[in-house]
Parts: structure tokens; C-alpha cells; sequence
């Protein structure tokens, strides 16, 4: 009886701890930005919908619609990553300004790719090839690592993401079909106390554990309560 | 017979007059929601680059979340040492401990087990669940941080609680003991902390600092990761050996005043 009132007050408080973080999971923390786009999109082109540095705890949602099917990669470099993929577009591309750069890496990197080639172009000459999906097709064989998550090809989707570390995410969608598309992006920011996949299995196993600890406890508890 | 189960069965008592269902669930409720809120919000909005170094941050991430934890479990150690302890010997309860085929010191033992180290074990074990939780590589990268900041928390808590003990077997009453024991938290961590800083500021000596640093230790580590940062960083900087002999210190104190309760428990302490 009291190994079994041991257990059970130490399930109940497994219990509470699970519970715990269940709530903590549960809401959203801050108040979300929210940001939207419309318009069409060429043939065979790609776009960047959005970048940012994300983390564990802030992540965001997208929604997409089209009139034709497309495709939506997240693609995620370290700081470190991104200012060695800079340092490399700098040096093949020394004529270009670093505000292109910067604000292209990810892209002028896939270029790089796909015509290793191109000697001191301007900035007019990438932006004649940079955007087609066979330069970004070509630049993810190369660096499938960075490729976070990709859709199947839909006209309409949504999906929430968080990264599992620090990141700068380039939210990419592409259009392979061979006619123009109208499209319209959603991107909400999200924040969580807790990371998904840190907390819900210990919430699970803890709240497992401690019901399978109480239950024999607050049954005897019962009983002896009936029987009093 | 062992002394396995008459131990269990006087511990399991005090459990349960300790912590009535469901306050124990209740307090273990309000340590992780607090624990894991703060923590998430640390973790959402944190920034390292405020700090020194990579020490500084991680005693003052756990010492800004954990010193409310210290609060919570603070109440029920309070009230279960001195009003407890001290009823038990007022109602004659303790008779009824006597008669288990246990020795004072076992006895005292089960007591405290309930009344202090099962707060303590909550208290270590939400916090530390929280930050293995919510900042793994901290933890995994700083663990004598980690270590340190938890012992210099845990020592006065500690120190308190052997007062408390001392305050309840001499009084041998709940409520003045229980008053008694509030009125002491007071004087130790509100009066003196006031009195050793107002010396330091006053005179510009460290001495008032480093006497009440062996009450708290955590006034040196603190004062040792923030550097020049620290609020008495102009009085008293001390180095991480200093910070360790505060900590020891700290503990030695803690123990010989135990071990005082203990003796008296057992060979003074008349009913």
C-alpha cells in the first residue's frame, strides 16, 4: 500500500509536468505578421517569396494558390553557410554590386551552377537567366543539402514550418508548367514557446507514465474512501 | 525486521500529512508552467551578446528563471519544517514516530526526506528538465556553470531549512515556530542583504560583502560572472577559486548546523 501510494503520488506528479508542457505548447507566443502577395508568374520561372533568419521557436506558415499546378521549396543556410556562399558569388561575380549580392545569394549561387562559364557579367545579363527553373533545378542537384522541405507539385497548399536550429530560410516557388500562372502567397509568422518536436514526446511519456503510475493509486483511494 | 519498512511507512506518513492531494500536484503544476514559460520566452527572445562571456549568460539564464522556483518550493519547506515538525512535537505526533523500531536519526531522516528534499528534488529536477529542454547546448556546453549556479541556490535554501529545524525542535510549537522561521527568512535575505550592501557602499570596503557571500553564495558568483557588469563591481570582484571557497563555505555551515539539529534531535531533545 504505500509503494503503491509512493507511485502513484509520483505519477500524479509526472502527470502535472506533462501537462505542463502541453500548455506551454499550446499557445502562440507574440501577436503574427502576416504578409501577402498576388500576381503571375512566367513560364518555367522561379521567385523567392520571402527570406529571413529563423529559429526553433519562430517559424511561419504558407499558404499558396495557383491556377496551375507549382512547386514551393524552403531552402536554409547557416550564417556561416550564407556568408561563404557570399565570399563565392563575390569572387566569381566581382563586377556586381554587393547590394545584389546580398539580397540574391541564393540564386546568384545557383547561376553560378548552372553556367560556370559566365565571365564578369553585368547585373542585366544574370537577371536575364537567373530566374528560370532550370538554373534553380540545376542548383538544387547541386545542393540538395539545403533543401529543408519541398512540396509536391499542387495549386494549392499550406504548411507550417519551424526550423530545428538558427537559419536563414529562402521561401522559393517555381512555376515548371510551360504557361503563366496566377498565384497568390500567404506568409504568416509564427512563434512557440516550445519547439514541437522537443516537447511532445517527453509530454507524451510523461503524461503515459504518470497515468499508468496514478491510476492504481487513486483507485485504491476510492476504495478506501467507499469503504470508510 | 528491517529498518526499510517501518523507514517507508514513517516517510510515506510524512508525505501525506506533508502535501494533502492535490497541493503537491498544484505546486509541481505551477514550477513547470513557470519553468517552461520562462524559459520558452528566454528562448524566443534571448540574446547572449548582452554578456561577457558564454559563464555570464548561462548563470544568469538559470539564476533569472530559477530564483522564483526557490520562492514556490521555499513555501512548502517553510511550512512543513516549522509549523510541521514543530506541531508534531506540539501534538505529541512525534510519540507516535518513537514507537516505529527506528533510531531519532532515522526518524528525523524520513522527516526531512519529506519535508525538504522532496521540494528540493521538484525544484531540481523541473528546472533542469526545462533547460535540458529548452537550451541543450548550453547546458551540454557549460556544465560546471550549471553546476555551480546550482549549488550557490541551493545553500542558503539549505541554511534556511537547518535553522528552521533548529527553531522547531527548540520551540517545540508550529505557529511560533512557523512566525519565528518567517521572521528569520526576513532578517537573513531581506535585513542583512540591505545592511552588507549599504556597509560596502558606505565604507568602499568588500569585508560587510564577502561575510554575507558565505550566506548567499551566489551574491559571489554573481559578482564573479557579470565582472565588471556586477552591481559592486567598483568593491569587490572575486575570482573563481574565492567563488568556490564561498560556495564550500556556504555548504560547511549548512552542514554543521545539521548536524547540531541531529544531536540535539537525538539526545536533547526532551518531549
Amino acid at each position: 500500500m504505500r509503494w503503491i501510494t509512493l507511485l502513484g503520488r509520483t505519477g500524479t506528479v509526472l502527470l502535472m509536468v506533462g501537462l505542463a508542457l502541453i500548455v506551454v505548447w499550446v499557445p502562440p507566443a507574440g501577436s503574427p505578421h502576416e504578409s501577402s502577395s498576388s500576381g503571375s508568374m512566367s513560364a518555367e520561372e522561379y521567385k523567392i517569396e520571402d527570406s529571413g533568419v529563423y529559429r526553433s521557436q519562430t517559424g511561419f506558415q504558407i499558404s499558396v494558390e495557383s491556377s496551375e499546378s507549382l512547386r514551393v521549396y524552403l531552402l536554409g543556410l547557416t550564417s556561416l553557410e550564407l556568408e561563404d556562399w557570399r565570399a563565392q558569388v563575390r569572387e566569381a561575380y566581382a563586377n556586381l554590386d554587393d547590394i545584389w549580392i546580398k539580397a540574391l545569394t541564393v540564386p546568384l549561387i545557383f547561376v553560378k551552377e548552372a553556367y560556370p562559364d559566365l565571365e564578369d557579367p553585368q547585373i542585366e545579363d544574370i537577371m536575364d537567366i537567373v530566374w528560370n527553373v532550370s538554373v534553380l533545378d540545376k542548383g538544387l542537384q547541386t545542393h540538395p543539402e539545403i533543401v529543408l522541405w519541398q512540396s509536391p507539385p499542387s495549386s494549392t497548399l499550406s504548411h507550417e514550418f519551424f526550423p530545428a536550429d538558427v537559419l536563414t530560410v529562402t521561401v522559393i516557388v517555381a512555376n515548371p508548367s510551360s504557361h503563366n500562372v496566377t498565384v497568390r502567397t500567404k506568409i504568416r509568422d509564427l512563434a512557440t514557446l516550445a519547439p514541437k518536436e522537443r516537447v511532445i514526446v517527453p509530454a507524451v511519456l510523461l503524461i503515459s507514465i504518470g497515468v499508468a503510475l496514478a491510476i492504481p493509486w487513486l483507485i485504491s483511494r476510492k476504495a478506501k474512501k467507499s469503504t470508510l | 525486521m528491517g529498518k526499510g519498512r517501518p523507514f517507508l511507512e514513517v516517510f510515506t506518513c510524512a508525505l501525506s500529512e506533508d502535501y494533502w492531494f492535490p497541493i503537491l500536484e498544484l505546486l509541481v503544476l505551477l514550477c513547470a508552467l513557470w519553468t517552461f514559460f520562462s524559459a520558452g520566452l528566454a528562448g524566443v527572445s534571448g540574446s547572449s551578446s548582452d554578456f561577457i562571456t558564454v559563464e555570464a549568460f548561462t548563470h544568469n539564464l538559470i539564476y533569472s528563471y530559477t530564483w522564483p522556483l526557490i520562492i514556490l518550493v521555499g513555501i512548502p519547506i517553510l511550512k512543513n519544517i516549522a509549523y510541521g515538525l514543530g506541531s508534531d512535537v506540539e501534538k505529541g505526533i512525534i510519540h507516535t514516530l518513537f514507537s516505529y523500531p527506528l533510531t531519532r536519526g532515522y526518524i528525523l531522516t524520513a522527516r526531512l526526506l519529506s519535508a525538504l528534499v522532496i521540494p528540493l528534488l521538484l525544484f531540481l529536477g523541473i528546472s533542469i528538465f526545462g533547460l535540458f529542454l529548452f537550451f541543450p547546448d548550453i547546458i551540454v556546453a557549460n556544465p560546471g556553470t550549471v553546476f555551480l549556479t546550482y549549488a550557490a541556490q541551493l545553500s542558503p535554501v539549505l541554511l534556511t531549512a537547518g535553522l528552521l529545524l533548529l527553531v522547531a525542535l527548540r520551540l517545540k510549537q508550529g505557529v511560533p515556530a512557523l512566525l519565528t522561521g518567517l521572521t528569520l527568512c526576513f532578517v537573513l535575505f531581506v535585513i542583512f542583504n540591505s545592511i552588507a550592501n549599504s556597509i560596502a557602499y558606505g565604507t568602499g570596503s568588500d569585508w560587510s560583502l564577502r561575510i554575507y557571500a558565505v550566506i548567499t553564495p551566489n551574491l559571489a558568483l554573481q559578482e564573479y560572472c557579470l565582472g565588471t557588469l556586477g552591481l559592486s563591481s567598483q568593491i569587490w570582484v572575486p575570482s573563481f577559486s574565492e567563488v568556490l571557497l564561498y560556495v564550500l563555505a556556504g555548504y560547511l555551515l549548512v552542514a554543521v548546523i545539521f548536524i547540531i539539529a541531529y544531536v540535539y534531535f537525538k539526545r536533547w531533545l526532551r518531549i
